[in-house]
């Protein structure tokens, strides 16, 4: 059974009622794996210190966070991207994101004392940045999980399948050689944050070890597929990780409110075991899943039952509890999914798919050949 | 966006009895392309590493030069320059219009600055590129008074930064502004806006949703 790290300390990490990065999606999946007989018994980490944070955050920055968490109030809190419509200051902010760095670097210690897969149920908060919050995302708990690991000696490949571009993991270890980051993401020419072209490759040793992958809007399934089977097997084949860590946002999905790629259950229910297939063929095993951004109640909290259940070997329901059902679709007021998988043909057909296939394939194209100079 | 705000400075000047094979030399080991030449403090000519290599090329129409032959014979002059407060866009147009790669800045008749075509490109990208996280936001505005203020008023009302914007005629009667701003839920202010009557091109509406 593959360890899932949770505490009940994540559900606080919330910017209010009205903001897409809602704590009811992890209550609702586990009430959900819960439902359906799944719930495992979690592994509780010990909520992260100021230290910890330190380890690739700015002390200005986390004693802001810190001051903001307590209620000062200070024009200056915007320069660090606090207090803004994306990310509003909200008292406990500093505990609250410091539980789920705990979390993640809970998982990243279960990795270097010989565990091999992981789930760190909450965290990917991939926006942060070392002097500055962004996208929904106070400190990065993926980035001390992985500073954690190359401290200990461990070379990482960080995988990133969230629509949105891993702009924070990148710049905080830009210029490292033991660090390997690959993001898959909606081009920032249209997305927010705006970066991840394929040009950003990395600086000094860490040169040709930063991977981007930006996707058309509007692209599918297969081309989706296609290249991040393509680009992730070169990278790891050639990197030779010793650990994954693999940010699982669901929201390059199609129903997900804040993005524009068109992926259904049926990528994601391939490529988890894809995932899972890498850390074994190319990292002896050890990845620690997060999960990240997924805007839909809808279609995030299937996708991640269905990584739920791809990591713990479990076959995959077909229809979903109905009491579960009828329980959160009054809650929310809308409709949900009656079964994990999505129907077929659920959105219409696009009529540029051929040329969003075209671009997305000559974008790997021209990623591989920019960066195999650096493969030596 | 001014001339100051974009130039190098300060700037590798040379003296006017300079050689070829020096100015060659100088050039490689500065990595520049452009070289004032200078008299007694005053700009005469730009000597470009195109200059050079022509000049001594078996190639070249005419005489081939010698390496040691002085920059005055193979510079450019008069010298078209810029003032330090010259907005970008002038000095581009003037580059554009000459056809030519450099523009030295003067002030008060001396030499502070120079600005080459690289520097534009940086302008460009200042000016248009992703210096913050942030999401984009396209727009077809009726070209009137006031269309803009309706669609930064909102933005303003909803406490969204704009960290650049970006306006440019598209016809005779619309304008396109591209806009980046400090938020993710792009998709959310699109949807207010076109609530409100404005034309929204990106993001675009999902219709199954």
């Amino acid at each position: 059974m593959v360890p899932v790290v949770y505490h009940p300390g994540y559900l606080k990490y919330s910017f209010g009622p009205q903001h897409p990065f809602s704590p009811l999606r992890l209550e609702m999946l586990l009430d959900l794996l819960k439902s359906l007989g799944h719930l495992p018994a979690f592994h509780a980490p010990p909520q992260a210190s100021r230290e910890d944070v330190l380890s690739v955050h700015s002390e200005r920055f986390v004693r802001r966070v810190e001051a903001a968490s307590q209620g000062e109030e200070s024009p200056e809190l915007v320069h660090y991207g606090l207090g803004t419509g994306d990310t509003p200051v909200f008292p406990g902010m500093d505990e609250a994101a410091r539980w789920l760095v705990g979390g993640a670097l809970e998982a990243a210690r279960l990795v270097l004392g010989g565990a091999g897969e992981v789930l760190h149920l909450g965290g990917g908060l991939h926006h942060a940045q070392r002097d500055q919050a962004s996208g929904f995302c106070v400190y990065n708990d993926l980035a001390v999980a992985i500073r954690h690991l190359t401290k200990a000696g461990m070379r990482v490949a960080y995988i990133d399948i969230d629509v949105h571009h891993g702009d924070g993991v990148q710049w905080i270890h830009y210029d490292e050689a033991e660090v390997l980051t690959l993001s898959f993401h909606e081009s920032g020419r249209y997305l927010f944050p705006g970066t991840g072209a394929i040009h950003e490759i990395g600086r000094g040793a860490g040169v040709g070890r930063k991977l981007n992958v930006p996707l058309e809007p509007f692209s599918e399934d297969e081309s989706y597929l296609e290249v991040f089977e393509q680009v992730s097997e070169a990278a790891l084949r050639w990197f030779r990780p010793d650990a994954l860590v693999i940010q699982c946002g669901a929201d390059a999905h199609f129903q997900d409110p804040l993005a524009e790629l068109l992926l259904t259950t049926r990528s994601y229910g391939k490529i988890f075991p894809l995932l899972r297939q890498y850390a074994h063929e190319f990292a002896a095993g050890k990845a620690i899943f997060t999960l990240g951004g997924g805007y839909s109640f809808d279609a995030a909290v299937r996708v991640w039952a269905l990584l739920y259940h791809v990591l713990q070997d479990l076959p995959l329901p077909e229809r979903l509890p109905q009491d579960w059902q009828e329980r959160w679709a009054s809650h929310l007021r809308e409709p949900l999914s009656p079964t994990l998988h999505d129907p077929e043909r659920c959105y219409p057909e696009i009529p540029r798919k051929p040329q969003i296939e075209q671009h997305n394939r000559q974008i790997a194209r021209r990623l591989l050949e920019t960066v195999h100079p650096y493969w030596k | 966006m001014l001339v100051k705000d974009v130039m190098n400075s300060p700037v590798l000047s040379v003296p006017e009895g300079l050689s070829l094979q020096e100015a060659h030399d100088l050039m490689y080991a500065n990595k520049v392309r452009h070289l004032p030449v200078v008299r007694e403090g005053r700009v005469v000519g730009v000597i470009t590493d195109r200059d050079v290599r022509l000049a001594c090329s078996p190639l070249a129409k005419g005489t081939v030069a010698s390496p040691s032959t002085p920059v005055s014979k193979v510079m450019s002059h008069p010298v078209i320059t810029a003032d330090p407060l010259d907005p970008v866009e002038e000095a581009a147009r003037t580059m554009r219009t000459r056809k030519i790669g450099c523009l030295p800045v003067l002030e008060n008749n001396q030499l502070v600055g120079i600005v080459t075509g690289i520097d534009l490109l940086d302008a460009l990208l200042k000016l248009t590129g992703v210096e913050k996280p942030s999401g984009r936001l396209e727009l077809r505005l009726p070209d009137e008074p006031g269309q803009l203020a309706l669609l930064t008023g909102y933005l303003a009302d909803q406490g969204v930064n704009v960290h650049s914007l970006l306006t440019y005629p598209e016809d005779a009667l619309t304008v396109r502004s591209v806009l980046r701003v400090n938020t993710q839920n792009t998709r959310a202010l699109a949807e207010e806006l076109r609530r409100q009557g404005l034309e929204v091109l990106w993001p675009p509406e999902k219709p199954w949703m």
